[in-house]
């Protein structure tokens, strides 16, 4: 016993009670739901046996009736688009800026460091300020466009089913941008300056240096960038119900959106957990990307 | 660069840019001190003609935000208490050794930040449906937030730990100190700035917490801002200048710490994020 108690005061005892006490929380909390929500996806799960430990499995009824679902391909397709479309918006408008901010100025980093306001902002906030930034007859986008010539007839971007989607993809870049170029402005900075020097010397111009030493240096950061960024965009939950609330008629609803809805709109737990199942597999193959950059950069 | 005037150039065009990105912000804050005609307006005005401030107070006891706040500062402090504590010894255990138990741990925590909240709030509530949970809604969110939160929390507080110099544990250790000595005089003392950065982010995040609330709080007064503005936004919403003003009242004071923090929360971000 006291043997125990000296081990925790002075020895690894002390290192296994701190990782300890965080693992087992990180278990109870986020492991076991994890392993529960693939046990419910093959169960019945409703009002009567929702309370229950024991419930009767269905074997694969759930995946049948998620994809014979009339929406499955169109929260699909509605998912890959958003997913595509916002880390594509978010990665080039990031670089973009990452490679602007670069360049020495007065007051450059302060400026910087104003883009990164909209990684603070609570997601259903920056959903709220966008759902009126878009809204049809009144929204100050259409107004601006307008008058710049580009569109004739104000855009409903949130009623009209061919661009609600983009209207929430618009919100979403606004939002992931910042953190996008701020992992790009770290892996820039780490480039060695005397490269770039040295090719100059030799004669290549700014989109030589940018072709040949620019984007082979930063392999490893944007690998990780941008399986941070289909992680973080399949995580974007809160600007759904501020801007679209996934309508109308489900044009605008992603898989994330859809899990949530079925197990707390129609309370039909076994369906959410379905979608949700199907969701991991995604977000998996974003995290092996992700760890293989990471391990890369280890190495090289 | 050697032309003098360039630098200018590019001042004023990043001023343009950060202009345009900054939109939405300046929006918030003109649209909730328009009158109720002025916001439907066309074309809309760019200033209000004469700026209300009423709306404020209005929307303040109106919406009985004081209660919201106060469950956000509830849930976020709470979320912040547990991922500190027990994630920064989490942290620095990580940081202490290389081996391959160590690169499991981290694994699995990176694993775990990728769960969308989304997909674990399915599991999370039918599971604390049945052990009982749900009758104090606020801790059960607390317990879900957190888990959330921890994973990021000890990523980046491993990276401050690991810029902590081992020889000054070790010295103490040699002097005579227990571990738990060393840990608490020596290596938290060193490592504090950046566990109150990652703290002040941790609590910032959960402040804004929206989905683990909207599932599992039903009752009205145990609900946060979020929740509490989810109630009167949708696809059909008309009474913009008081949303804004609610949500100027809910964002403004996390722009203000964000904006005397920017340096310190950059630098913690960039040291931990990418390793």
């Amino acid at each position: 016993m006291q043997k125990l108690v000296s081990s925790l005061r002075d020895g690894v005892g002390f290192d296994l009670l701190l990782v300890g006490a965080a693992m087992v929380f990180l278990v109870a909390l986020a492991g076991l739901p994890l392993l529960y929500n693939i046990l419910m996806s093959f169960q019945q799960v409703d009002m009567f046996t929702l309370g229950t430990f024991v419930r009767p499995f269905v074997g694969f009824a759930n995946y049948v009736a998620v994809i014979t679902q009339p929406e499955f391909w169109l929260v699909t397709r509605n998912t890959f688009v958003f997913v595509i479309a916002s880390i594509a918006g978010q990665f080039t408008l990031g670089f973009a800026l990452a490679l602007f901010f670069t360049l020495r100025f007065p007051g450059g980093a302060t400026i910087r460091g104003l883009f990164l306001v909209s990684w603070v902002m609570p997601g259903l906030v920056v959903g709220a300020i966008w759902s009126w930034i878009l809204a049809g007859d009144f929204g100050v986008l259409n107004a601006i466009l307008t008058r710049l010539g580009i569109i004739d007839a104000n855009i409903f971007w949130k009623s009209d089913p061919a661009v609600s989607l983009w209207a929430v993809i618009i919100a979403n870049i606004w939002l992931g941008l910042a953190f996008n170029m701020l992992l790009l402005s770290v892996g820039l900075a780490s480039i060695p300056r005397d490269l770039y020097e040295a090719a100059e010397l030799d004669g290549a111009n700014a989109p030589q240096r940018f072709w040949t030493i620019t984007l082979p240096m930063m392999r490893s950061t944007i690998g990780a960038v941008l399986s941070l960024g289909l992680i973080g965009t399949l995580q974007q939950f809160d600007l759904f119900p501020a801007i679209t609330e996934g309508g109308p008629a489900n044009s605008s609803t992603v898989a994330q959106f859809w899990a949530w809805q079925m197990s707390f709109k129609l309370y039909d737990f076994a369906r959410g957990a379905t979608v949700s199942v199907l969701m991991l597999l995604l977000v998996l193959v974003a995290s092996i990307v992700y760890v293989h950059s990471t391990r890369n950069e280890v190495r090289g | 660069m050697t032309r003098p005037y360039v630098k200018w150039l590019l001042l004023a065009a990043a001023l343009v840019m950060a202009a345009f990105y900054l939109f939405p912000l300046y929006w918030m804050y003109v649209t909730s001190l328009k009158t109720g005609s002025e916001i439907f307006a066309n074309p809309p005005t760019f200033w209000p003609n004469s700026p209300d401030f009423s709306v404020y107070p209005q929307v303040w006891a109106r919406r009985t935000m004081s209660t919201y706040l106060w469950n956000s500062v509830v849930i976020a402090g709470g979320v912040t208490a547990i991922t500190v504590a027990l994630g920064t010894g989490c942290a620095y255990v990580l940081a202490r050794y290389r081996n391959i138990w160590i690169d499991v741990g981290l694994f699995s925590i990176l694993m775990l930040q990728v769960l969308p909240a989304s997909v674990m709030v399915t599991p999370i509530f039918v599971g604390f449906n049945q052990f009982g949970l749900l009758a104090t809604p606020r801790f059960a969110v607390i317990l879900a937030a957190s888990a959330k939160a921890m994973p990021f929390f000890v990523v980046l507080v491993r990276a401050t730990f690991m810029s902590v110099p081992r020889e000054l544990e070790e010295a103490a250790l040699v002097d005579g100190n227990s571990r738990i000595g060393a840990f608490f005089s020596i290596v938290l003392p060193l490592a504090r700035n950046g566990i109150l950065v990652c703290a002040i982010l941790t609590f910032m995040t959960a402040f804004g917490e929206y989905i683990y609330s909207k599932s599992i709080i039903q009752d009205t007064s145990l609900q946060p801002a979020s929740v509490g503005l989810s109630s009167f936004i949708g696809p059909n919403s008309r009474d913009w200048n008081s949303i804004m003003a609610y949500v100027a009242i809910y964002v403004t004071p996390i722009l203000a710490i964000f904006v005397l923090l920017q340096r310190r929360i950059v630098s913690g971000l960039t040291s931990g994020a990418l390793k």
